[in-house]
C-alpha cells in the first residue's frame, strides 16, 4: 500500500509490534475514502457508447412483412420468457407524411387496453394467436393492424400509446413497444427459427 | 451415582411420608390392584425425593407400615405399574441405537447413564438443561380409573373425606424430580425447570399396546392425520402429536359415567413395559451481522437453474456454512433484511442479516465468533465480509423484519447519458427532494411477480462527475426500501416514471450498480 511505502521512506527504525497492529486494524476498517476509490470506474472500462438496457438484457428478432408487405414487427425476449411486442424501425406506419396519428386497442373481439391481468399466475390473461389483432395504428391516411407475432398469453400492453400515439414516432424500439406476451415454451421454438436476428433485418432493411 | 443411599436416609423419609399415606388396608388393595409403590406415594402427595429413590418395593413397603419386621407378603404384581406403565419403576425399554435391538431399563441410575451417554457422544458442550417429558394418553386415562375406582369404593371412610388426593403429584412431575437430580450429577450442569434452556433432552414414552386399545375405544373424531410427519412403518413408537393431542381432548370432555362404561375401572394390569425414545436437541441459535458483498458474480441466497449454479457461490453459503461449521450445527437458514442482485455489490454499511444454526453442538463464544468472523473475512477471494457479528436472540428475527418497508437505502450508480452532461442537469437532479415515481413490476421480473403500479420515493439524489468523461457520473442517491433502481434509470421502456432520463430528457443506461448504505439500527 502506498501509505505503507511513505512511512518506511520517513522512519528508520521498525516501528514497533503495537503500531503495526494499530496500522493493520485501521486499513480493515475501510475508511470512507476507501468506500470512494472503490465506487469510480476504471477509464479504461468505460465504453464510448454502452449497450443500451434492451440490448443487454433482451435477444432482439425481427419479422419483416409480418402478414402483410411492410409490416415489420420486433419481438424482444427476455431471458425470463417474456416477449415485448412493438414496431419495428422500417414499418411502413413509420415512413408516411406526419407519421403515427393514433392508436386504438379496441379490435377483434375485446379491447385490449381494457383487460386486468392479476398475480403471480397472471390470471385472467386473455390467450392469442401469432396474427391476432393488438391494436390498430392510424397514420393520415392509412391504418395498419399490429399483431402477436408470438402465440401467448397477453400481460400487458402499452396504454400510453392511446394518449401519446407519437411514443411510436420518437422511439417505437423503447417507450413506443406496444405489448408484453407471455409465450409457452413450446409456443416460442416454434417460430424462433423463422425469425432475423438484429444484424440481419438492418442488412434486409438496407438500414444504418 | 453415589451407590443407594444409607438405609438411614430413606427409612427417616419413609417414616415421615407414613403420614401422608393412606390405611394399609387401602395400599394393600392398590398393590393387588396392580400399582407401584410409587405411584402409592405420589397420589398420596409425598414430595420427598428420597422416598422416590428409595429401593423399597412393595411387601416391604407393608412391612414398614405394619410395622412388622421381615414379614413377607404374598401380593406379587407384575413389575409394571398399572397406571405409569413403568415410567416411574422405572421401567422401560430403549432401542439402543435407533432401529436397533431393545434393552431394558430398570433403574433411575441406568436411565440417567444411557441420556448422559447420549449427550456427550453427540460432543454437546452444555451449561443446563431442560428435561421434557412425553406420556402417552393412556396414563391420564389410567390415572382417571384409579381415581373413580378408589372413589367408588372408600369415599365414605374418613381418610378419603379428608382431602386424600388433591395434593398429588403428576407421574411426569415425579419422572422429573427423580431423575433430574442423578442427571445433574452426571452432566455436572443444572437442570432448569421451565424450558427455557435451549438444551431440551425430551423423554418419549409410548406404550402400543394399552394405546391401540384406547383409540378404539374413545368415540370418533381423529380421522388419520397421522400421514402429517411422513409416517413410518414401525407402529410401535408413534412421533405424531395429532392422536394425543384429539385423545386428550376426548378424555376431558367425556362425563365419569360414559368414561367408568368404555374403560376398565380400575386400569388393568399390563404385561410390558412403555417402550422410551430418548432425543436431545438444542434450540435454534442465532448469529447475526452485517454482511458487504465485494463480488458481481456472487448471488445471495444459493441460485441452481436446470442443475446449473448461477454464479460463482452466494453470499448465504459463505456466511451460513461457516457458522454452522464452528457451531457444529445440523443445518442453517440465513435471513436477510432485504437483498441486492447479483451484480449489484453491497459496499459501505453492509446489509443485516442473521444465521439460525439448527441442533448446535455448541453455543458459540465470543471468541469462536471472532473465529467465525477471520475465517469469513480472509479467504483467498475477497468475495464476501461481514461486521459486528454476534450471538443474537429469537427477537432478531422480528426485529429485522420491523419497518421493512420504511427502511431507507443508499446507493450509487454508475450512469450513461446520451448526451453530454451539464450544470442545469446537476441543479435538476439534486433539487429533488422526496421525488414521488411510479414503477410498474419491471419486465425482469414480471414472470414471477404480479403485474403492479407501486409508487416510492427518491429522497435525494447527488451527482459525483468522473473525470475524462463527459456522458458518465456517479449517481448517489437515497431511496425508499422495494425501489428499483436499474429500471429507475433507464426507464424500463417507460414503465418507470418518471425516470433519469426523463428528467434530463435523453436516454440514460445504468452499468453498475452498488449499495452503500442498509440504513438499520439494531445490527450497528
Amino acid at each position: 500500500m502506498a501509505e505503507n511505502a511513505e512511512r518506511s521512506e520517513e522512519t528508520l527504525y521498525k516501528p514497533s509490534p503495537k503500531s503495526i497492529e494499530r496500522e493493520k486494524q485501521a486499513m480493515e476498517e475501510e475508511p470512507i475514502e476507501d468506500l470512494s476509490s472503490l465506487l469510480l470506474p476504471n477509464l479504461n472500462d468505460l465504453p464510448q457508447n454502452p449497450p443500451t438496457a434492451v440490448e443487454f438484457n433482451f435477444s432482439r428478432y425481427f419479422l419483416p412483412d409480418f402478414t402483410k408487405p411492410g409490416h415489420d414487427q420486433y419481438i424482444y425476449r427476455h431471458a425470463n420468457g417474456l416477449c415485448v411486442i412493438g414496431l419495428a424501425q422500417a414499418h411502413v406506419a413509420l415512413k408516411e407524411e406526419g407519421g403515427v396519428t393514433a392508436v386504438d386497442f379496441n379490435v377483434g373481439k375485446s379491447d385490449r387496453s381494457e383487460l386486468k391481468v392479476t398475480g403471480k399466475r397472471k390470471r385472467n390473461a386473455q390467450h392469442f394467436e401469432s396474427n391476432s389483432a393488438l391494436c390498430k395504428v392510424c397514420t393520415n391516411d392509412n391504418f395498419y393492424i399490429v399483431r402477436c407475432c408470438v402465440k401467448g398469453s397477453l400481460l400487458e400492453v402499452n396504454d400510453r400509446l392511446i394518449k401519446q400515439p407519437g411514443l411510436l414516432n420518437s422511439s417505437a424500439d423503447r417507450e413506443g413497444y406496444v405489448a408484453i406476451i407471455m409465450p409457452k415454451q413450446g409456443d416460442w421454438l416454434k417460430i424462433k427459427d423463422s425469425l432475423l436476428s438484429y444484424e440481419d433485418y438492418v442488412k434486409l432493411r438496407g438500414l444504418l | 451415582m453415589t451407590s443407594p443411599g444409607p438405609a438411614i436416609e430413606w427409612q427417616t423419609a419413609l417414616g415421615n411420608a407414613k403420614l401422608c399415606l393412606p390405611p394399609c388396608h387401602v395400599i394393600r388393595d392398590l398393590l393387588s390392584t396392580g400399582v407401584c409403590v410409587r405411584c402409592i406415594f405420589r397420589l398420596s402427595g409425598i414430595h420427598d425425593r428420597d422416598c422416590y429413590i428409595s429401593p423399597i418395593n412393595e411387601s416391604e413397603l407393608i412391612s414398614v407400615l405394619e410395622e412388622q419386621n421381615e414379614i413377607k407378603c404374598n401380593s406379587t404384581t407384575s413389575t409394571n405399574c398399572c397406571v405409569c406403565l413403568g415410567v416411574l419403576c422405572p421401567s422401560c425399554v430403549v432401542p439402543e441405537k435407533p432401529g436397533a435391538d431393545l434393552r431394558e431399563i430398570s433403574s433411575v441410575n441406568e436411565l440417567a447413564l444411557l441420556i448422559s451417554d447420549m449427550v456427550k457422544g453427540e460432543q454437546y458442550r452444555i451449561d443446563e438443561f431442560s428435561l421434557e417429558v412425553s406420556l402417552p394418553p393412556v396414563i391420564t386415562a389410567n390415572e382417571r380409573a384409579l381415581r373413580l375406582y378408589l372413589k367408588q369404593k372408600y369415599e365414605k371412610e374418613q381418610w378419603f373425606k379428608d382431602s386424600f388426593l388433591r395434593d398429588h403429584m403428576s407421574v411426569k412431575d415425579t419422572l422429573k424430580l427423580v431423575l433430574n437430580a442423578s442427571l445433574e450429577n452426571y452432566l455436572a450442569v443444572q437442570n432448569v425447570e421451565t424450558l427455557s434452556s435451549s438444551f431440551r433432552i425430551r423423554l418419549t414414552y409410548s406404550h402400543s399396546e394399552t394405546s391401540q386399545k384406547l383409540q378404539s375405544m374413545l368415540p370418533n373424531g381423529h380421522d388419520s392425520k397421522k400421514r402429517e410427519r411422513g409416517s413410518r412403518e414401525n407402529g410401535s413408537s408413534k412421533n405424531c402429536n395429532e392422536p394425543d393431542a384429539s385423545a386428550y381432548r376426548v378424555l376431558e370432555l367425556i362425563e365419569d359415567q360414559n368414561f367408568c362404561a368404555q374403560f376398565q375401572v380400575p386400569p388393568g394390569k399390563v404385561d410390558k413395559p412403555c417402550q422410551l425414545v430418548v432425543a436431545c436437541c438444542r434450540t435454534p441459535t442465532y448469529i447475526g451481522g452485517r454482511y458487504l458483498k465485494y463480488s458481481r458474480n456472487v448471488s445471495q441466497s444459493r441460485w441452481i437453474i436446470d442443475d446449473e449454479r448461477m454464479g460463482e457461490t452466494s453470499v448465504e453459503e459463505i456466511i451460513g456454512e461457516n457458522v454452522r461449521q464452528i457451531c457444529q450445527g445440523d443445518g442453517y437458514k440465513f435471513h436477510s433484511a432485504g437483498r441486492e442482485d447479483i451484480d449489484v455489490r453491497m459496499l459501505g454499511s453492509g446489509r443485516p442479516f442473521l444465521v439460525e444454526v439448527s441442533n448446535s453442538r455448541i453455543v458459540p463464544s465470543s471468541t469462536e465468533i471472532e473465529q467465525i468472523s477471520d475465517k469469513i473475512n480472509h479467504t483467498d477471494k475477497k468475495l464476501v465480509g461481514v461486521k459486528n457479528l454476534k450471538l443474537v436472540g429469537a427477537e432478531a428475527w422480528d426485529l429485522m423484519r420491523e419497518g421493512e418497508a420504511e427502511k431507507q437505502k443508499q446507493y450509487a450508480a454508475l450512469v450513461w447519458i446520451s448526451r453530454p452532461l451539464n450544470v442545469d442537469d446537476v441543479c435538476n437532479l439534486t433539487s429533488l427532494k422526496d421525488m414521488e415515481i411510479s414503477q410498474k413490476t419491471p419486465i425482469r421480473v414480471l414472470h414471477r411477480r404480479s403485474p403492479l403500479e407501486r409508487s416510492k420515493v427518491i429522497h435525494w439524489m447527488k451527482i459525483e462527475k468522473v473525470e475524462g468523461t463527459t456522458q458518465y457520473f456517479l449517481l448517489h442517491l437515497c431511496t425508499q426500501a422495494g425501489t428499483y433502481i436499474k429500471e429507475f434509470v433507464h426507464g424500463d421502456l417507460g414503465r418507470t416514471h418518471p425516470s433519469i432520463g426523463s428528467i434530463l430528457g435523453c436516454r440514460a443506461e445504468i452499468l453498475q450498480l452498488d449499495v452503500t448504505d442498509v440504513k438499520m439500527d439494531y445490527f450497528d
